[in-house]
């Protein structure tokens, strides 16, 4: 379970600080599949970066399963991002270099206590290459495949340590929308088939409303709302993103 | 984070950034080369000049002396050491062997090398006498350096009487018994001469520094060959001790004897002969007092621990004695400062080049930003990072510090073909004048690796401190 209380967050540029956050509260169930939803610049990502792991520089507390996040050290808190959560990002933010295989096997590099297995890694790498329908892309590397094909690499890195939480920035943001439905399904598949809880920040009010809770980031402060397409606005039927 | 992971993630960076990392690493690999280059240059020289010229584990003590420069002349020296002195040098801490010498007192003129030299040649002759058991390191056991005419030595064999040499066999002669004295050919002296005996040829020790000089600069002004010093081995030669071509110093009797070069040594007379002290004694008796026999003209100590050399130095000053200058103490100086210099202009080399790792490394850690985000958002942890940039640091250090000692192998045999086929003999000229001891391998490395990670830590700490939100949202 995600708990946050009294969180604020503000940035500093020059000398004018924009609060993003003031004192907010959310608690978030196991197996939730939430969005936040919110105009540009209200704080859906730093929210989301938050809950993360990603960004320590807030004050309040967030609690993960009963563990204050800020009262981890770096090396606890990366652990955390490395086996509780699942990130992905809007740009995608795989590795060139890499092929898919050893994009999506990259946690295992990090990831404490773990026997130096390789071969074992790989495995875990192909199985979730499979989840996502991509296991003939193996040993390709990302600059060779469509914007679907590369986001299903980036969600298949972030299952491959079967994290508690799938954290979506944007996860449509850069595909098309038949193809972003498609990653909205594969989203709904693992919350209800696998129970992980699933996070989406999106600006798509089509998604928010496919979603079970809707969370507005406006002014600072989290509401939640019935029809993100009202507390938005929007076109419902236009599946790309602004 | 496991070193087979390491390996792997910092083998894939270096090879995407080779380009950078390959001219980040030409300063390093000069800077390495100079540094290996100009060590090995400077030990190669050192181990040429103190082992060999100066040899700085040997001290030679000599009686402090008070010479008064009177005119042409210096007034005073003459002193000698004995028994008792030598007794309180060995027991100096540090001091493992004392070898005693005693100069031969009276003239004595060589003549021989024409089985060599295709002609005899005639020379004044110094000679040292030292215990044979001091030197058994550099004679084989076909020509042993020991005292044959010693009556009280437990494989003393009495001379048996003959006619000619042939009556000897090879290894002796056909003369005159031991100490036999005879008036000089020419004085119109006569004397009765004892029956002829099988006699042993004084076995000759010679310095390493005779034949270099020969060799580099004597035999050019005589046109003789170039000497091989395993070839002149075994040479005869005789030795009229008491005779001087200079008329005013030669003895009224003279005694004839045969030597035999019988081996090379640090520890003979630089020019000169070295004989077993046996003889030398017996000869300064024979033209002097009884208690010559115990009267010695320098020791030398050996001493094993280049550290212990100032304290026993000072131990020497004590006793009245002095250790003789022979230019060691400058030499290891000026070979020190040698060192010393090169080693600071490839710390600057090397250093200049730390400095432009560094750039490159910003450079790479700017470029690299939303990498080293998404490393941290998959579990890197800031040490996980730092990791990853000092090991690419370091392994370029090792492979840049690989390169360095390779060039500098490739220089330094290429100097010595150079002066092997180019530079004139000289004397002590070396086969190679550089050394490459397994340590300077492992400090080039060292000093390679040390350079590149200091030059990518500010870097790395950077790379660290990022904050992966704020490089993964672009704020």
């Amino acid at each position: 379970m995600i708990r946050i209380r009294g969180m604020h967050k503000s940035y500093t540029t020059g000398k004018m600080v924009t609060e993003v956050l003031r004192g907010v509260d959310l608690d978030i169930d196991n197996g939730e599949f939430i969005s936040v939803i919110g105009p540009s610049g209200s704080g859906k990502s730093t929210l989301l970066h938050a809950v993360g792991g990603l960004d320590s520089d807030y004050t309040g507390a967030i609690e993960v399963d009963g563990k204050d996040l800020a009262k981890l050290s770096d090396a606890e808190l990366s652990a955390y991002r490395n086996e509780t959560v699942g990130f992905v990002f809007q740009s995608f933010y795989l590795l060139p270099h890499l092929t898919c295989l050893e994009n999506i096997a990259l946690p295992a590099v990090f990831k404490r206590g773990a026997e130096a297995d390789v071969e074992a890694a790989n495995k875990r790498a192909r199985e979730v290459l499979e989840e996502v329908d991509l296991s003939e892309k193996a040993d390709v590397f990302p600059t060779m495949l469509s914007g679907g094909q590369r986001q299903r690499i980036a969600i298949a890195r972030a299952l491959f340590n079967k994290p508690q939480v799938m954290l979506c920035d944007e996860p449509t943001g850069n595909l098309d929308s038949k193809t972003g439905t498609a990653i909205i399904d594969l989203f709904r598949k693992l919350n209800e088939d696998d129970g992980i809880t699933v996070l989406i920040v999106t600006h798509d009010p089509r998604i928010a409303n496919s979603t079970s809770r809707k969370i507005l980031v406006a002014d600072g402060a989290l509401t939640e709302v019935e029809d993100a397409t009202e507390a938005i606005g929007g076109d419902d039927n236009n599946g790309d993103e602004a | 984070m496991r070193l087979t992971r390491l390996l792997g993630v910092v083998t894939a960076n270096l090879n995407r950034s080779r380009n950078h990392f390959l001219l980040a690493s030409v300063g390093i690999v000069v800077g390495i080369a100079t540094f290996a280059f100009f060590i090995s240059l400077g030990l190669g020289v050192r181990n040429v000049v103190l082992g060999k010229i100066f040899p700085l584990d040997q001290l030679e003590i000599v009686p402090k002396s008070l010479d008064l420069a009177v005119g042409p002349l210096a007034l005073g020296g003459g002193e000698v050491i004995d028994q008792s002195k030598v007794e309180q040098l060995e027991a100096i801490p540090g001091v493992e062997v004392v070898y005693p010498k005693m100069r031969l007192t009276v003239p004595s003129l060589g003549v021989g090398g024409k089985e060599v030299l295709g002609t005899d040649l005639r020379s004044e002759m110094v000679a040292d006498g030292i215990e044979p058991n001091l030197v058994t390191e550099d004679v084989d056991g076909d020509r042993p350096f020991r005292d044959f005419d010693d009556p009280e030595a437990p494989d003393y064999q009495a001379p048996e009487p003959c006619d000619k040499d042939a009556d000897c066999g090879e290894d002796r002669y056909c003369g005159r018994p031991p100490g036999y004295r005879e008036p000089p050919r020419g004085s119109g002296k006569k004397a009765p001469k004892p029956d002829k005996v099988c006699r042993h040829y004084i076995p000759i020790l010679a310095s390493e520094h005779v034949v270099e000089l020969y060799n580099g600069a004597l035999r050019r002004a005589h046109g003789f060959p170039k000497l091989n010093p395993d070839f002149v081995l075994g040479l005869k030669f005789d030795l009229k001790i008491g005779a001087s071509m200079v008329s005013a110093s030669a003895k009224d009797e003279i005694i004839r004897e045969k030597g035999m070069l019988v081996g090379f040594s640090r520890k003979a007379i630089t020019l000169g002969i070295t004989m077993p002290i046996g003889y030398t004694k017996r000869f300064n008796v024979a033209f002097g007092k009884p208690d010559d026999a115990q009267r010695y003209h320098s020791v030398i100590l050996v001493v094993p621990e280049k550290d212990d050399v100032a304290a026993v130095a000072k131990a020497v000053e004590d006793l009245n004695l002095e250790v003789a200058d022979t230019g060691a103490e400058q030499a290891a100086l000026l070979i020190a400062i040698f060192i010393a210099v090169f080693s600071l202009v490839s710390a600057v080399i090397v250093g200049i080049a730390a400095v432009n790792i560094m750039h490159v490394f910003f450079m790479l850690v700017y470029e690299r930003q939303h990498e080293i985000g998404i490393m941290r958002a998959v579990g890197a942890s800031r040490g996980d990072i730092t990791t990853i940039i000092l090991g690419e640091a370091a392994t370029l250090g090792v492979l840049a510090g690989i390169a360095g000692v390779l060039l500098a192998f490739g220089a330094a045999s290429t100097f010595d073909a150079l002066s092997a086929n180019y530079i004139p003999d000289f004397p002590y000229k070396p086969t190679s004048y550089f050394i490459f001891p397994w340590w300077l391998i492992a400090s080039s490395l060292g000093f390679s690796v040390a350079f590149c990670v200091l030059g990518a830590f500010l870097p790395a700490r950077r790379a660290a401190r990022m904050q992966p939100a704020a490089v993964l949202s672009g704020h």
